[in-house]
C-alpha cells in the first residue's frame, strides 16, 4: 500500500526536479543572452573606437582651418579686438526691470498731468 | 513532521492487535536496550536528512522565486576585458593622438573561387591601389590562403563584403592609428609591426602603455602643437632652412605643450621616413645655442653677485686670449652695463661676465641647471648627451658665457630658462600631463630677485635690442636671441647657423616659454639678407604668441599701463637707445 507520506515524499522529488532543470535551463538561456549582450558590447565599443579614430583624423587642424578658410568669413581673433581688455568696458546702467520700471514711471506722471 | 513509523517493522502481525507506542512489546533485558539504541539513530539520521532536503528544497525555491541575479555576474563577461593590448594615447584635452584599432586584412582562398577573372575585376574596383593582373595571379594560384590586402577601413572591408565574392575572408589585426598623422610625430613616436614602441612617448613609455587600458594625457595641446608646427615650417621654408624646432612650456609646472621637430614624418607609415624625419632635432639633437645662453651668464653673475644691475664691462675692444678673439657682433666699443651688454647681446661683456664668476661656480650652477647632463626622468628616450669641455678651462668659462663650447639640446635650454624666469625653480620637463592637485617637482636655483631682475633684462631685448621683431603688442613678450655658428669638424662654419629666439610672456609673471630654433637658415630680401636669430625666429615667436595666447586664456593688457611699466624699469647708468636695428 502507497502511503500518503510517500506520495507527499515522490511529487516533492518530482517537483524539486522539475524545478531544478527548469532554473537550469533559465541560466543556459540567460548565459547566452550574456554572451550575445558582451559580443554586443564588444562590437560596440570596437565602433565607438573606429569612429573616435575617424572623428579625430577628420578634425585634424589643419583640415579644419583649410575648411574655415574655404566656408567661413571668419577669421581668428585679433589682439586689437582684445584690447581694451573686458574689464575696461562699462557694466550695465541698470537691470532692465529696474529701467522699465524707471522709464515707466516718468510715463505716469506724464499722463497725471 | 511525518516519520515512518518505527514500530511496524513486521507486516504479518495480525491486524486486529495493535500494540500501543507506549507500551511496546515486553522486552527486557540487553535486547531491548539496543533496540532502543537503534531507534534513537534510525530517529536522528532521519532528522537530519529530512533538514537537508527542506534546506535544498528552500534554496530551490528561494533560486527560481526570489532571487533576480547578482548584477556583479554579468560584468565578468567579455565586456570588462581590455579591448585591446594597448593604451591610447590622447593630448591634455583628450584629443586622441594614438590609438589601436582592429582593422581588417582581405586573405582569399583561391579553391573556393569561382570566377578570377570577374573576381579581381571587381575587388579592383573597390580596392584601387590593387592591380587587376596581380590579383587575378593570385586568385589563380594554387595555395588555399593568400593575402590580398592588409590592414584595410572599414569601408573597404564593407565594399568587400557587399561584392558577395566566395572565398574571401577577413582576418582582424591590431593596428596602431595616429589619427593627427605627423602633428606630434617625434613626441608621440610610432610602434613597429608587433606594437611595441619604437620611438618617443610610444618607446618611453612602452610598459606603461601596455599595462593599462586607460587613456594615457599628454601634456601636449594639439592646438598648440599645430601652431607651432606651421609657423616653424614657414619660416624653415621662408629662409631655405635645413630643419627647424620649437618648444613651447608651461613654466610654472613643466610641462611641454607643444614639441615640433622639422622636417617630420607621418608615424602611420614610420618605414616612409628618412632618417633626418625620424631624428627629433628638439631633444636628440646638441648644438651651441650661442647668445641664448647669456641668460644663464646674466643669472648666474646676478645670483652670486658677481655682477648687478648696475655694474658694468668695458667693451671697447675684442678679447684676445691664448689665440682666441671675442668680439662683439653688434659692436658697441665702449664701456656697456649688465643691461646693454644683455640687450645688444655683447661677447666681450658675456665673456668678462662669465670670468667675474668663474669657472667652478659656473659649472656647479649649470650642472644644476641640468645643462650637463640628459633628463633621465624625461618620457622620451631619444636623449642627446650634451658636450661639455673637459677639462674646463678659463677659456671655456668664457665662450660659454656666451654660448659657445658647449652642446645642449633645446629641450635642456627650454627647461633651465624656465628656471631662470619662474621665480627660480627648476621643474623638470615632463610629456605627461599634471594631474590635478599632484605635487609638482621642483629644485630651487635661483632667487625670486634674481629672477625679477632677468625678466627685465628679458624685456629690455624685446623692447629696445636684438628681440624687436618678437614683441607681440599686449603679452608683454621678453626674450633673448641666439644665432650660434654650427660646429663643422674643429672649426665654426661661419655660414652655417642656428638661429634661435627663446620668448617668454607675459613677463611680468611668465607663464608660458616659447623657443624656436631654425637650422641653417638663409637669408632673403624680406630680412635684409640676414639669418640671424632676431630676424628669423623672433618674427615666428611672435606669431606664436599672438596666435596661442587666446587660446591659454591669456588676456592682453595694455604695456604703456603706468604699473607695468614701473615693474619692468630698469635703471642703468647709462640709458638704452633706440637707435640700433634690430638684429
Amino acid at each position: 500500500m502507497i502511503r500518503a507520506s510517500t506520495i507527499l515524499w515522490l511529487s516533492a522529488v518530482i517537483l524539486v526536479g522539475y524545478a531544478m532543470f527548469q532554473v537550469k535551463y533559465e541560466v543556459v538561456q540567460q548565459e547566452e543572452q550574456l554572451a550575445r549582450l558582451s559580443r554586443q558590447i564588444a562590437d560596440g565599443r570596437e565602433a565607438i573606437r573606429v569612429l573616435n579614430a575617424e572623428w579625430n583624423f577628420l578634425n585634424q587642424p589643419a583640415r579644419l582651418s583649410e575648411l574655415a578658410k574655404r566656408h567661413l568669413t571668419l577669421v581668428p581673433i585679433g589682439t586689437a579686438q582684445l584690447l581694451p581688455s573686458i574689464d575696461a568696458l562699462p557694466m550695465r546702467q541698470a537691470a532692465p526691470q529696474q529701467a522699465a520700471a524707471a522709464s515707466a514711471a516718468p510715463v505716469k506722471t506724464s499722463a497725471e498731468q | 513532521m511525518t516519520m515512518p513509523q518505527p514500530h511496524d517493522e513486521n507486516p504479518c502481525r495480525p491486524r486486529h492487535f495493535k500494540p500501543s507506542p507506549c507500551s511496546p512489546a515486553p522486552l527486557d533485558g540487553p535486547a531491548k536496550q539496543s533496540l532502543d539504541t537503534s531507534h534513537t539513530r534510525l530517529l536522528i539520521t532521519a532528522a537530519l536528512f529530512c533538514l537537508a532536503f527542506v534546506v535544498v528544497g528552500l534554496r530551490l525555491v528561494e533560486v527560481a522565486a526570489f532571487k533576480h541575479g547578482d548584477p556583479r555576474l554579468a560584468h565578468r563577461g567579455v565586456a570588462t576585458q581590455p579591448m585591446v593590448s594597448r593604451a591610447d594615447i590622447v593630448d591634455r584635452n583628450g584629443v586622441l593622438l594614438a590609438t589601436t584599432l582592429e582593422t581588417p586584412s582581405l586573405y582569399a582562398d583561391p579553391k573556393q573561387v569561382i570566377d578570377a577573372h570577374d573576381a579581381a575585376r571587381q575587388l579592383v574596383r573597390v580596392l584601387p591601389d590593387l592591380k587587376e593582373s596581380e590579383v587575378y595571379a593570385k586568385l589563380t594560384s594554387d595555395k588555399s590562403f593568400i593575402w590580398l590586402k592588409r590592414q584595410m577601413t572599414p569601408r573597404q572591408e564593407y565594399e568587400v563584403n557587399r561584392l558577395g565574392l566566395p572565398g574571401l575572408q577577413f582576418e582582424d589585426e591590431e593596428k596602431r592609428v595616429y589619427p593627427k598623422g605627423g602633428l606630434a610625430a617625434q613626441a608621440v613616436g610610432f610602434v613597429g609591426l608587433d606594437n611595441h614602441g619604437f620611438a618617443g612617448v610610444e618607446r618611453g613609455l612602452d610598459r606603461v602603455l601596455r599595462s593599462r587600458s586607460a587613456p594615457l594625457a599628454l601634456s601636449l595641446d594639439i592646438r598648440l602643437q599645430f601652431i607651432l608646427r606651421q609657423e616653424v615650417a614657414h619660416q624653415v621654408a621662408d629662409f631655405n632652412a635645413i630643419g627647424g624646432t620649437g618648444i613651447i612650456m608651461d613654466v610654472r609646472t613643466g610641462e611641454i605643450m607643444a614639441i615640433v621637430s622639422l622636417p617630420d614624418f607621418d608615424p602611420n607609415a614610420p618605414g616612409a621616413a628618412s632618417p633626418e624625419a625620424l631624428f627629433n632635432r628638439a631633444t636628440l639633437g646638441t648644438y651651441e645655442m650661442g647668445s641664448v645662453f647669456k641668460i644663464f651668464t646674466a643669472a648666474i653673475a646676478l645670483e652670486t653677485h658677481a655682477a648687478t644691475m648696475t655694474s658694468g664691462y668695458d667693451a671697447t675692444n675684442p678679447i684676445r686670449f691664448g689665440g682666441f678673439t671675442i668680439h662683439d657682433d653688434h659692436a658697441q666699443r665702449r664701456w656697456l652695463s649688465v643691461p646693454e651688454i644683455f640687450t645688444y647681446s655683447s661677447n666681450i661683456g658675456a665673456a668678462k661676465m662669465a670670468l667675474d664668476i668663474g669657472t667652478d661656480r659656473q659649472r656647479d650652477f649649470l650642472g644644476r641647471l641640468g645643462l650637463l647632463r640628459p633628463p633621465a626622468a624625461f618620457e622620451i628616450k631619444e636623449l642627446g648627451e650634451p658636450l661639455a669641455p673637459s677639462p674646463w678651462r678659463q677659456i671655456n668659462t668664457m665662450t660659454i658665457g656666451f654660448g659657445q663650447g658647449l652642446s645642449v639640446s633645446e629641450l635642456q635650454l627650454a627647461t633651465a630658462a624656465a628656471a631662470v624666469v619662474n621665480g627660480g625653480v627648476l621643474h623638470p620637463a615632463t610629456l605627461v600631463k599634471h594631474a590635478e592637485g599632484d605635487a609638482i617637482l621642483g629644485e630651487r636655483i635661483f632667487s625670486e630677485q634674481t629672477s625679477i631682475e632677468m625678466r627685465k633684462l628679458l624685456r629690455l631685448v624685446v623692447e629696445e635690442g636684438t628681440g624687436k621683431l618678437a614683441n607681440a603688442p599686449g603679452y608683454l613678450v621678453g626674450g633673448k636671441t641666439g644665432t650660434a655658428e654650427k660646429v663643422a669638424g674643429k672649426s665654426y662654419a661661419i655660414h652655417s647657423l642656428l638661429s634661435s629666439f627663446l620668448g617668454v610672456f607675459p613677463v611680468n609673471d611668465p607663464r608660458f616659454l616659447v623657443l624656436i630654433s631654425v637650422d641653417e637658415p638663409h637669408g632673403n630680401t624680406k630680412s635684409h639678407g640676414y639669418a640671424t636669430g632676431g630676424w628669423v625666429a623672433a618674427p615666428a615667436v611672435q606669431q606664436v604668441i599672438e596666435r596661442m595666447a587666446s587660446l591659454v586664456g591669456i588676456q592682453p593688457v595694455d604695456e604703456d599701463s603706468p604699473e607695468i611699466r614701473r615693474s619692468l624699469l630698469v635703471t642703468s647708468p647709462t640709458p638704452v637707445g633706440r637707435k640700433f636695428a634690430a638684429n
